[in-house]
């Protein structure tokens, strides 16, 4: 069972990946901010297998916690959903290590086949 | 011998009969102007998506002027508040104006900052730039931390940030400012949606922080200031910015841009010269010269304001602060009068020397003064057994009254666009203040105003006082 | 004065009014417009409050059913990944639990369903807009475009834009040149997402400028609609005669990547207006096309200030190496400082062949070229 870390401002979006992911097959944590990303990280000491994180968040934003996540000894894959339209964002993102970025509005076998080929590459 | 005095005393009363009158239409005005104002935001706003901007590539690229003097406390907090502002192509300019407290070495520590060769253009003079930081962290791209001397001023510092902003546009706050989260895209949408003017200025509403539950630079909850004080701010800001502004804006004439938060054309600001470091109210100042230049160069310019708070800000608590606050603006009023008083009635400047000039000139450059000749000619009538007492006090009910009415409808149009508070108990609870406002509050501003002139006349040095904070970083 | 019987303790009161000077009897009727406009004033702030709150709670309770029936009946629908969407029987029944009676629900549902089709499209953005269609809540914006207002016009567009519902085109057609422009914005947009012949009909005959924020929403429209046929913008950069849509049919060559645009676009260096010769050297270094970087030097000397830094940066992007002693030059010999740092920058991005070039000068320039070179190759600086 792989445990995924969902960080998105949005109230609806952790909905939707939570149907794309089924619970059989996926622990799914969600949280909505920067600070509680942080505080789930610290207190599972990085133990995710995948995070998925927007990029404009309160209190910390999707970069810090790419950076963060990077810099650990076992970086964690970091998948970016977002709706940045803007190519600089993109560029900053795979610049900080992100394995991967998707476009808001998702399409959710993508959005699946991904999840699964990063799990994959990593195991 | 009392004939002169009789007619003098004529003339007198005829003339502040006039003023106050003339006052009283102008709020009346004010009143309609700024629901109209509002109603014409909250239209559009309701019509326009802010996150088809924030995911836009057209995005303006703006650079955020953020200048600080020993804000150690709060510094990081805030500097990451700013980081997660809500928009795709901005910059954070952080002046660090010689603090002589840890603020430099807390922003080396936490954002990875090292020293770099920054080239720049000095197209404003400052106080010299010691050293120039980027994070080596690329989450921290964005952020850009200038070291300079002291310029004893925010003036000096801002314009120090000028000098390096990348951007055509640049918004202007203080590093204590807690922002919204979309202050950006709000600000820069009123340029964006103009027809046929350029907008050299945007501002919005600035409320009281005092109260209100902050984590981490991130507001949580609003409240109405407990302490009478900033609660009597708090009010006069919604009138001076829902009220007031607003209704100005509806006209085009904006006095001023709050130096709390603004959105300025770069370009416009640095061919005027920047922000005035002598000026005791740098702001009103800058704005004033921008107007000028526009007129001097045949730009047909508009300056807007937003009525959503965007920008929370600690108010001073006690007196002694309070007093050199507002000692400070009036100063600085005076200072501007007297600077640019070519402008007064010219019509070469438009609306700014017919309307806006005029009536900053007459409604508050000499409102206090004009209150205090009134008090005193009423306890020289009231000693001389002159007065008709129970008009006298017909007079003050009406004039207590109407203010209360327009500051109460202020309130309202606050209200009807946004609900700001979460029950109707704090909205009443603010709506008493207005009721004590007229006899504790005023007064206090009417003599702080007297003395801010009368340093201007005397020329007394006085450095800008550092405010004592309380950090909002921490929950309180 | 009135005829009308009062109650005696006023007496004192109309007989103070009665004998009092003008000013008196103004300040009088004041006092009472205002102690009763403040009253409405607390009245409209409690009804204000009142009914905001009432609203919220409804949408308290409605919004987490919404979701749920909207995640179990179309989300997780059996067929949902198998089937096209317009063949998988959605389940409505399920949706009359919600009370759909009332405008205000129906209002709620139609903007949830836009939220979620916000951050999900393919098949199941599809199976929103067919749930949205079958439960019949176009209706409401259908009353909307009939209503006279043009707020509402425009709300009933933005919703059928949103939803990608097809509408007439002679719906659409009139209001594109309504006299009031947020309408007229709106129905263009409209009409360039859902028209089935000739999308881009409008930017032959628009006069007036787009907006800055127009332009943003065009760009959205343009490249989040899937199965609109993309022209070549060249013709308008040719044929138009306003200045905005060329300027921003120059951003759309850019997004799409159009290299058959490039001569219209190379054409335009010749016309007389200098933002707009700007926006096309920019829009010439973006797509890289070295061809161009003779014709761009060779006009260097004749342009204005910021034509000139477009040249310089236009040449960094391209980066075709060819041009490395112009640039060299421009750093060494330019008096304006922008244009230095420019030149710099656009040397560091030939440093792939200019390296030499720049350890040179890196050697032998003045103490501020020399910080200009060093800002310019720092990783650290973005701009």
């Amino acid at each position: 069972m792989s445990k995924i870390l969902l960080v998105e401002d949005d109230e609806i979006m952790p909905k939707i990946v939570a149907r794309i992911l089924p619970s059989s097959e996926y622990e799914l944590d969600h949280v909505s901010n920067g600070k509680e990303a942080f505080e789930k990280l610290e207190s599972t000491q990085y133990g995710y297998d995948l995070i998925i994180t927007d990029i404009m968040m309160p209190y910390a934003n999707g970069f810090e916690i790419l950076s963060k996540v990077k810099s650990q000894p076992r970086p964690i894959p970091v998948i970016i959903v977002s709706n940045a339209g803007n190519e600089d964002m993109v560029m900053e993102g795979f610049k900080l290590g992100a394995d991967d970025f998707l476009k808001k509005p998702i399409i959710p076998a993508e959005l699946m086949i991904r999840v699964k080929r990063l799990l994959m590459k990593n195991k | 011998m009392s004939g002169i005095l009789e007619i003098l005393g004529k003339i007198y009363q005829s003339a502040i009969f006039v003023y106050g009158l003339v006052l009283l239409l102008v709020y009346a005005l004010l009143t309609i102007f700024s629901r109209l104002a509002v109603s014409r935001y909250t239209r559009k706003n309701s019509l326009h998506q802010l996150d088809l901007l924030s995911s836009s590539p057209l995005a303006p690229g703006i650079t955020i002027l953020a200048p600080a003097f020993n804000e150690g406390m709060t510094i990081i907090s805030n500097v990451r508040s700013l980081l997660t502002l809500n928009y795709p192509r901005y910059e954070i300019v952080l002046i660090n104006d010689g603090s002589t407290d840890n603020t430099m070495e807390q922003l080396i520590a936490e954002f990875k900052m090292v020293e770099v060769d920054y080239a720049y253009n000095v197209k404003i003079r400052t106080h010299p730039i010691r050293k120039i930081y980027k994070s080596t962290d690329p989450a921290y791209s964005s952020l850009l931390v200038i070291d300079k001397v002291n310029g004893k001023s925010k003036a000096d510092a801002v314009n120090a940030g000028i000098n390096l902003a990348t951007f055509n546009y640049f918004v202007c706050s203080d590093v204590d400012c807690i922002l919204h989260k979309d202050t950006l895209l709000e600000l820069i949408l009123p340029v964006m949606q103009e027809e046929k003017m350029r907008v050299i200025a945007v501002g919005a509403t600035l409320r009281i922080a005092n109260s209100c539950e902050f984590d981490e630079g991130v507001m949580i909850r609003m409240r109405p200031p407990a302490q009478l004080l900033p609660r009597f701010q708090e009010v006069e800001y919604i009138r001076s910015f829902v009220l007031g502004k607003m209704g100005w804006s509806y006209i085009n004439c904006v006095p001023n841009v709050s130096g709390g938060l603004g959105l300025f054309d770069k370009e416009v600001a640095t061919r005027c010269g920047g922000y005035d470091h002598s000026s005791f109210g740098e702001d009103m100042e800058l704005l004033t010269r921008m107007c000028r230049y526009a007129h001097e160069n045949e730009i047909d310019y508009a300056i807007r304001y937003i009525p959503k708070t965007l920008c929370w800000t600690e108010a001073p608590a006690t007196l002694k602060i309070f007093n050199r606050q507002r000692t400070r603006w009036a100063r600085g009023l005076a200072q501007l009068m007297y600077s640019h008083f070519p402008m007064f009635m010219n019509p070469r400047y438009g609306k700014m020397g017919l309307i806006v000039f005029p009536f900053n000139f007459f409604f508050e450059l000499l409102a206090p003064l004009v209150e205090f000749s009134g008090i005193v000619v009423y306890i020289l009538l009231a000693v001389t057994g002159n007065i008709n007492w129970p008009y006298a006090l017909l007079l003050l009910l009406f004039v207590y009254l109407y203010s209360v009415m327009i500051t109460t409808i202020s309130i309202v149009w606050d209200q009807l666009s946004f609900r700001y508070y979460k029950s109707w108990w704090e909205v009443a609870y603010l709506c008493m203040t207005p009721f004590m406002e007229f006899l504790i509050y005023h007064p206090l501003i009417v003599l702080y105003s007297l003395r801010g002139y009368y340093y201007f006349l005397s020329g007394k040095k006085s450095t800008w006082g550092n405010m004592q904070r309380q950090g909002f970083g921490k929950k309180k | 004065m009135f005829d009308i019987q009062l109650p005696a303790f006023l007496e004192p009161v109309i007989n103070t009014f009665r004998y009092a000077p003008l000013v008196i009897q103004l300040a009088m009727i004041f006092i009472v417009i205002a102690a009763l406009g403040t009253l409405l004033a607390y009245f409209s702030i409690l009804r204000n409050r009142y009914l905001g709150n009432r609203r919220d709670k409804r949408l308290a309770k409605l919004l987490p059913k919404i979701d749920s029936l909207i995640i179990d009946e179309v989300l997780t629908h059996p067929e949902a990944d198998t089937l096209p969407a317009d063949q998988v029987v959605l389940n409505l029944d399920a949706f009359q639990e919600l009370p759909l009676d009332k405008k205000w629900a129906r209002t709620a549902l139609t903007e949830r369903i836009i939220h979620f089709r916000r951050n999900v499209r393919g098949n199941m953005g599809l199976l929103l807009r067919s749930l949205y269609m079958q439960l019949e809540l176009d209706k409401d914006a259908m009353k909307k475009m009939k209503a006279g207002h043009w707020e509402k016009k425009v709300q009933a567009l933005t919703e059928f834009t949103s939803m990608n519902m097809s509408v007439a085109d002679v719906t659409i057609l009139p209001l594109t040149n309504s006299r009031n422009r947020e309408l007229r914005a709106a129905a263009r947009h409209a009409y360039i997402k859902l028209s089935k012949n000739e999308p881009f009909k409008f930017f032959d005959v628009v006069t007036e400028p787009l907006l800055m924020w127009d332009q943003v929403e065009l760009l959205r429209i343009i490249s989040t609609t899937e199965d609109i046929a993309i022209p070549n913008f060249a013709r308008w950069v040719t044929y138009s005669s306003n200045k905005s849509v060329v300027s921003f049919c120059l951003k759309l060559i850019v997004h799409y990547n159009q290299l058959p645009a490039v001569p219209a676009v190379i054409k335009l260096l010749d016309t007389k207006d200098h933002y707009l010769r700007a926006d096309a050297i920019n829009c010439l270094g973006k797509l890289r096309v070295p061809d161009v970087e003779d014709k761009l030097v060779s006009i260097y000397s004749t342009q204005p200030l910021h034509c000139q830094i477009e040249i310089l940066k236009a040449i960094g992007r391209i980066s075709s190496g060819r041009h490395i002693d112009f640039l060299k030059l421009e750093f060494l010999h330019s008096t304006d400082f922008d244009l230095r740092k420019s030149a710099a920058k656009s040397l560091v991005k030939n440093d792939w062949i200019a390296q030499q070039v720049i350890e040179e000068l890196m050697a032998t320039a003045t103490p501020e070229n020399l910080r200009i070179l060093k800002h310019c190759m720092n990783p650290l600086i973005k701009y």
